[in-house]
């Protein structure tokens, strides 16, 4: 799911939301007793129970297929054909190629030199695509498949010290 | 349920101005913290130039000051509310009061003086690794939090021990031998559900402080060279329980006043139910599980501690919205709701608290969280349910306390100020969510060109809600001398 998609469902679900809300602040005039909508009240929350709780199973369930973590992806894009170490250190990033094949899995091995960071992949349009944690102590996999050629932007995520916002790189996929 | 027109009747006084002191301390940071939140935005519009060094240590600040503002605030909220029922010890919140802003003040100190800039979050290692900053600088913020979790637990203990005693125990006060057996409703002895509410809360309250300590000890020994450095992945996850629970408890303490104040304005009962007690006893489990939400992009993880945040974080939703949302909407149609300061507040907060909620929810679904974490999606959600949730509920609560102790109702002007808050809330918390959908990092002091249009929007929206907190400053300012007054004489 792209992020401008996700601010549409967010959209959607606020637009439901909030007409729920404005209908009640409407009808707060007096009208029927609370022993009348007291028994309404308990029905709604069953079947709300029911169809929320439904939807949260259905949402994991299909969630699972789409999980970033190696064992998924190498599943959903095959494995890796390319790999390409990553450190991190405050305040850049070094990786072992600038250049990437596209529309082949490659997989980013991330390290950290010293503190937490968060290799972070950016389209040409400013997009963000993936992400993966770079910690001290630890080599995280992140397994990708870039389909158009073009140069990514990597910026850091996780706050990092003070000159975190300037900690980015570039690499060129062809 | 007690709606009586004078719900404090019997109060301890000394209780209520402990918490009209955690109250009005909790809004006065909440206010200051918010004028540093408006320097970011406007750093973020490329209106105003903050150096990166000071730009992170006022971010530092403001998420660590309103964090620790908010909580206070609902915190004392709370008492104030339970006080009417359960015997609370004045000196015991006042103390806590101290310990708490003593571990304030030591975060103060720690990045306006000691230019400690790690972020409120504090990953281990970059307090100890940050360049700009001494070791004593981060030891000072750890000695901050560790002051601020003592201040937690003594308030929690002191609720605790409050609730117990008043409903027969610990079982009575989570009402268990009615949630296993729902036929069984007895006529009396159920805890209302402040009470039950407040059980909750000093429950994981006292958890998320014991994970502060197990996070902050090691901490302190690496420090003093004892032991080696700690791992990575074990501070993150011990800093996070303690964190986000701390933050997770401002809101459900908040929504514990929702529950005792919106019977006031719309003259119906909010009883203790079997769902407000399934609700609630469920909560306890599931404010601790979904902390990991946070550990999504940390691979190192273990899965099913990714799961368990997933599932956690779908889970806590659903009795909040179930129950409580669910529950004042009910409360509210067809009541004849009585349009006041409080109650404009607490609907915008009701109206919050599930827009926020949604944004989290999204977040907290792994594959999304793999393009939205620590974009501006992150601020976006947790300052719509703080500013729209939380804050407004612990607000509406001290206008409430504050005009009912003084006598002295709010007028149409501080009525509409209540609206104006709503709209300058929903206005600045929405550029953070646009932001975010267009992938602007989090925690960043330099915006480029084309995201500062954001900011620019959501700026004039921080403007107007700072003119309608200003307004309900000075409202409330009139009413807080008579107010302090009237708790010096017997409450009968």
């Amino acid at each position: 799911m792209t992020p401008g998609l996700v601010l549409w469902v967010l959209v959607a679900l606020g637009v439901l939301w909030t007409a729920a809300w404005a209908f009640v602040l409407v009808r707060s005039r007096p009208g029927p007793g609370f022993d009348v909508i007291e028994p309404v009240e308990n029905r709604l929350r069953l079947r709300l129970l029911v169809i929320f709780g439904g939807i949260g199973l259905l949402v994991f369930a299909l969630s699972l297929h789409a999980y970033p973590y190696p064992r998924f992806r190498a599943r959903a894009l095959g494995a890796p054909t390319e790999t390409i170490s990553v450190l991190g250190a405050q305040w850049g990033w070094s990786l072992s190629r600038n250049t990437v094949p596209a529309r082949v899995p490659v997989e980013f091995v991330v390290r950290s030199k010293d503190v937490n960071h968060d290799f972070a992949i950016y389209d040409s349009s400013g997009v963000l695509l993936v992400q993966v944690q770079a910690m001290p102590g630890y080599a995280n996999r992140l397994i990708y498949r870039f389909e158009r050629p073009g140069t990514y932007t990597v910026r850091c995520l996780e706050y990092c010290g003070i000159f975190h916002h300037i900690m980015r790189t570039t690499f060129v996929v062809h | 349920m007690a709606t009586s027109a004078s719900p404090y009747t019997g109060t301890n006084g000394a209780v209520l101005r402990a918490a009209i002191g955690y109250l009005v301390g909790g809004f006065a940071t909440f206010l200051a913290m918010g004028m540093l939140g408006l320097l970011m935005r406007l750093d973020h519009a490329g209106i105003l130039v903050i150096s990166p060094d000071w730009f992170y240590r006022l971010m530092t600040l403001h998420g660590a000051g309103m964090v620790g503002a908010v909580l206070l605030a609902a915190l004392g909220g709370l008492c104030a509310v339970v006080s009417q029922w359960v015997r609370l010890s004045a000196r015991a919140l006042w103390i806590a009061f101290v310990a708490y802003m003593t571990g304030m003040g030591l975060v103060v100190v720690a990045t306006l003086l000691g230019r400690f800039a790690g972020g409120w979050t504090v990953l281990h290692p970059l307090p100890f690794d940050g360049r700009t900053w001494s070791l004593a600088a981060a030891l000072a913020v750890y000695g901050g939090y560790l002051f601020t979790a003592l201040g937690l637990l003594i308030v929690c203990v002191t609720l605790l021990r409050g609730t117990t005693a008043a409903c027969g125990g610990l079982g009575g006060a989570l009402a268990l031998r009615y949630l296993v057996s729902p036929r069984s409703r007895p006529q009396a002895g159920l805890p209302r559900p402040a009470e039950l509410i407040a059980t909750v809360i000093a429950i994981d309250g006292i958890l998320a402080a014991l994970a502060g300590l197990i996070y902050l000890v090691p901490l302190f020994a690496e420090a003093a060279g004892v032991v080696p450095a700690v791992d990575a992945l074990f501070a993150k996850n011990f800093v996070l329980l303690f964190g986000h629970t701390m933050a997770n408890l401002s809101i459900y303490v908040a929504a514990g006043i929702v529950y005792a104040v919106l019977p006031v304005y719309t003259g119906r009962p909010w009883r203790t139910t079997w769902p407000v007690v399934f609700a609630w006893d469920l909560i306890i489990v599931l404010m601790l599980v979904n902390y990991s939400h946070h550990l999504y992009q940390d691979f190192a993880q273990p899965l099913g501690l990714e799961i368990l945040g997933q599932l956690g974080s779908y889970a806590v939703g659903l009795p909040s919205f179930i129950v409580t949302i669910v529950g004042a909407l009910a409360l509210i149609y067809g009541s004849g709701l009585r349009w006041a300061v409080p109650s404009i507040l607490i609907v915008l907060g009701l109206w919050g608290w599930v827009f926020g909620g949604l944004g989290a929810l999204l977040d907290a679904t792994l594959p999304i969280n793999q393009v939205m974490h620590n974009t501006m999606w992150v601020p976006a959600h947790f300052h719509t349910y703080y500013i729209l949730g939380a804050a407004a509920f612990a607000w509406a609560y001290l206008y409430h306390l504050l005009a009912g102790l003084s006598d002295v109702p709010g007028g149409r002007g501080a009525r509409i100020a209540a609206w104006l808050y709503g709209v300058g809330a929903a206005g600045f918390v929405i550029m953070f969510f646009v932001a975010g959908a267009h992938s602007v990092p989090r925690r960043y002091a330099v915006h480029l060109p084309q995201w500062q249009i954001y900011a620019r929007v959501a700026v004039p929206f921080v403007l107007l809600l700072a003119a309608a907190l200003a307004w309900l400053t000075v409202d409330m300012l009139v009413r807080l001398g008579p107010a302090w007054r009237r708790t010096r004489v017997p409450l009968a």
